[in-house]
């Protein structure tokens, strides 16, 4: 376990009230929480996030300490389960969240306010709080009651429309982005409004929709049709401007190589390593403008020298020779990369029920502060210490609580 | 003092002062992220300036430099200064700003800081309050600091290509359709947002440890971060990655996506009480009755043809239909919307989901705010500068309007 808690970790003293599900906002406060934020988790045996998700550890399936999409998702946090579907439950929540600085949740539009623990519930009790509320299409507009996964926040945001073979049918993009990014882009809102707080005293709501997550990564297109009538166009691998941009078959099964050319001299480089000297006087690709114009061309030929080529070998044939290329990797592959690896990006996180896990790291460096990696909790293992500590629950409240059930 | 109802027009950030070193996407994409919360953005372009003003898209499409939509995007909300950080004046102007500014955030190459002068290790030195921000493919460490890499790059070494097409699409054919990448700078970006993030965090640390900090980002890192999910279950299983479209890639059948009558749809029914519901929305046809279908097992097991039928029936349907059925059946049934259909939507049109810009005297729609702060609403405070726009007034020690 990477810990480098002598430093001052960024965080501390902030305490979250994490009411979230799915990936998007576990995954923003998994990062406050590496941080040094106090996550607390409100989970019960009848909602239990992801604990019910594959994958489990071996032999272990369904056990609700056992799987790896929560013990990843969770790692740091605090697990307390109280039952929101009870009265008293439900005015648990409401006392941890008047000592909380932030409240997260991304469940469907307007459940938390039927619950009677919405915004204007809690900032009723603690005006200061900052409650970020993550939807798949934002929790105001005509589609705010719409649900979606991340396939439909791809094809909703506009990213589907400039993602596909050439001149083939929109595709969805990979690694249920729209859940991690929008996941990110609150971390940062929250901290912002933290920032703000801390001058100004001043909480606030925060409403982020993951396809307006999505969205910030089309610029281009976005522009280029509402300012010049240019519908998008699906160009597979290829760029706009840049020739030759793409992926090439290697020599394993589905093996490949990425190849960005960007200025003459990669292209110069390009020509060198592949044994096509000659290209570079070619009519056919001497010039950006022609090697755009004959683009097909040339990644035919480029892909007859790539089938014969390792991934790996050829990518660093190119790197040497100053040709921006890499091996495309699989997702399994990202544990094991040497690069990922060598800047510790990868963390090793031990845990009483699966055992020592692999898994990715922040993906930066801090030379003054501090990062923290703990295992994720097991169901309800800060229940006792959050309501008799924190809330100021008497212990003989507690056991009539636990007795009544709402604490399961 | 206290109190959530109130909006302020100033951003969170309002008083916090960012010097930018940044070409493309990654770097000015994070600093702009925090000139839109009201932070004092200086840019820093060298004579050529930034690269993104060479590439568009220009109004009917005629290049110019001060008329690129890209660079107006990713550069709104920012003061602009040209320097020629090659010459002793300009290199003194640079340090002049780093002298009062609160972070620096940079992407460009660690050779060419080094070079100047301006490489994390020297400026961390010279400024212990500032927080230095580096942005790079590959990082500053390991075997592969050093190597050349770009979104294409970064985005092929994260695995997102090689998941792309992305559940519960996936590749027809693993010769014909390739690891893929998005026409878009999508690993840049996420470079920028995990980066504005990393240095956000080193501000809130300061303000404890009263020092600066050098925030190290890698882009392959960043990008790979977002893949939790398959990472866990290469962690859990250890099992090879598929891309190939099947149902263990995709999952309980029926999970598609496919041709519609305009257009294309995802339609998934893993449980039996979802299956109920969408043999109801395609008219109880007499096919859903057999034996092949009549179970989750069964399903699965003939999903080739279970993917033929619902085809045969999805391309009568047009979108809007779909999405209608969608709300009726509470199905994850979701139609494709173009770039125009979603920008016309009412949707966003009333969540302010673009901003209004004009970009060399022609009239345009950007993506605004990636989050909407009610407190302190996002705003267009400035357009992006052109190049040294505020070189007289903030060179000379005053500070811009």
């Amino acid at each position: 376990m990477m810990q480098q808690a002598t430093r001052p970790l960024p965080l501390e003293g902030i305490r979250v009230v994490d009411l979230g599900q799915f990936i998007a906002v576990p995954f923003c406060t998994l990062w406050l929480a590496w941080l040094g934020a106090e996550i607390i988790v409100i989970e019960s045996r009848r909602r239990m996030t992801s604990r019910t998700a594959p994958p489990f550890a071996e032999g272990r399936e369904k056990e609700p300490d056992a799987s790896g999409y929560f013990n990843q998702l969770y790692s740091s946090k605090k697990s307390v389960t109280v039952d929101m579907t009870t009265v008293e439950g439900r005015d648990i929540v409401r006392r941890i969240a008047g000592v909380c600085d932030v409240m997260v949740d991304n469940f469907s539009t307007g459940v938390l306010e039927k619950l009677g623990i919405g915004y204007e519930a809690i900032a009723a009790i603690n005006p200061g709080i900052i409650m970020l509320s993550n939807g798949a299409f934002g929790r105001a507009g005509p589609m705010a009651n719409s649900r979606g996964l991340h396939s439909a926040v791809n094809l909703f945001s506009g990213v589907a429309d400039v993602t596909g073979y050439v001149d083939g049918h929109p595709r969805i993009l990979g690694g249920v982005l729209p859940d991690p990014l929008s996941g990110t882009y609150s971390g940062f809102a929250i901290m912002a409004a933290i920032y703000h707080k801390q001058r100004t005293g001043q909480g606030q709501f925060i409403d982020v929709a993951m396809h307006e997550a999505m969205l910030s990564l089309i610029p281009e297109a976005v522009i280029d049709l509402t300012m010049n009538d240019v519908e998008p166009k699906r160009i597979g691998n290829r760029d706009r401007v840049n020739a030759p941009h793409g992926i090439f078959q290697c020599r394993e099964e589905d093996s490949w190589l990425a190849i960005s050319v960007t200025d003459e001299a990669g292209w110069a480089a390009l020509c060198e390593v592949i044994g096509h000297a000659e290209w570079r006087g070619d009519a056919r690709f001497a010039t950006l403008e022609a090697r755009r114009a004959n683009i097909a061309e040339l990644e035919m030929n480029i892909g007859q020298w790539s089938i014969g080529q390792n991934a790996h070998e050829a990518a660093d044939l190119l790197q040497r020779a100053g040709v921006a290329a890499g091996p495309v990797l699989r997702l399994d592959e990202l544990l094991d990369n040497d690069q990922l690896n060598a800047r510790g990006g990868v963390v090793t996180i031990d845990h009483p029920v699966v055992g020592p896990r692999r898994q990715m790291a922040l993906p930066w460096h801090m030379d003054s502060l501090g990062i923290e990696y703990r295992r994720a909790p097991l169901l309800g293992e800060h229940t006792r210490e959050v309501l008799t500590g924190l809330v100021g629950i008497s212990e003989s409240e507690f056991a009539r609580l636990d007795a009544a059930g709402v604490l399961s | 003092m206290t109190g959530h109802a109130q909006q302020t027009l100033q951003g969170p950030l309002t008083g916090v002062t960012i010097v930018e070193l940044g070409d493309g996407t990654a770097g000015p994409y994070a600093a702009k992220l925090f000139g839109d919360l009201g932070a004092d953005v200086i840019k820093v372009e060298g004579p050529e300036g930034d690269s993104s003003r060479r590439r568009g898209p220009f109004p009917d499409g005629r290049p110019d430099p001060e008329a690129s939509g890209l660079f107006m995007y990713l550069n709104v909300n920012k003061f602009g200064v040209m320097l020629d950080l090659d010459s002793a004046p300009g290199l003194a102007d640079m340090h002049g700003l780093l002298a009062r500014a609160d972070i620096f955030i940079t992407n460009y190459a660690g050779k060419r800081l080094t070079a100047l002068g301006l490489d994390a290790k020297t400026l961390r030195a010279r400024y212990p309050k500032l927080i230095v921000t580096t942005i790079s493919p590959f990082g500053a460490e390991g075997p592969w600091a050093d190597k050349l890499g770009d979104e294409l790059i970064a985005f092929a070494m994260a695995g997102m290509a090689y998941s792309t097409p992305g559940m519960p699409d996936a590749s027809d054919d693993l010769m014909k359709e390739p690891p893929l990448h998005p026409a878009c700078f999508a690993a840049d970006t996420i470079g920028g947002v995990v980066a504005a993030e990393a240095t956000m965090a080193a501000l809130l640390g300061s303000g404890k440890t009263g020092e600066g900090c050098h925030v190290e980002l890698s882009q392959q890192a960043a990008m790979a971060a977002m893949q939790i999910r398959d990472v866990t279950s290469a962690s859990y299983t250890g099992a090879q990655y598929q891309r190939l479209l099947n149902p263990v890639t995709i999952g309980r059948m029926p999970n598609f996506y496919l041709p519609c009558k305009d257009g294309y749809v995802t339609i998934a029914a893993p449980m039996e009480i979802h299956w109920e519901r969408l043999k109801e929305g395609m008219g109880n046809p007499a096919w859903a009755e057999s034996d092949l279908y009549s179970t989750e097992k069964a399903r699965t097991a003939n999903w080739i043809t279970l993917r033929q039928r619902i085809m045969e029936w999805a391309v009568t349907v047009s979108g809007d239909d779909m999405h209608a059925l969608a709300e009726k059946s509470q199905l994850p049934i979701f139609p494709f919307y173009s770039i125009r259909k979603m920008s016309d939507s009412d949707h966003s049109r009333e969540r302010r989901t673009f901003a209004e810009v004009t970009i060399g005297g022609k009239a345009a729609r950007m993506p605004a705010a990636p989050f909407q702060m009610r407190g302190t609403p996002w705003a267009m405070r400035r357009p992006a500068p052109h190049l040294g726009e505020h070189s007289a007034t903030l060179l000379k020690g005053g500070v811009a309007a």
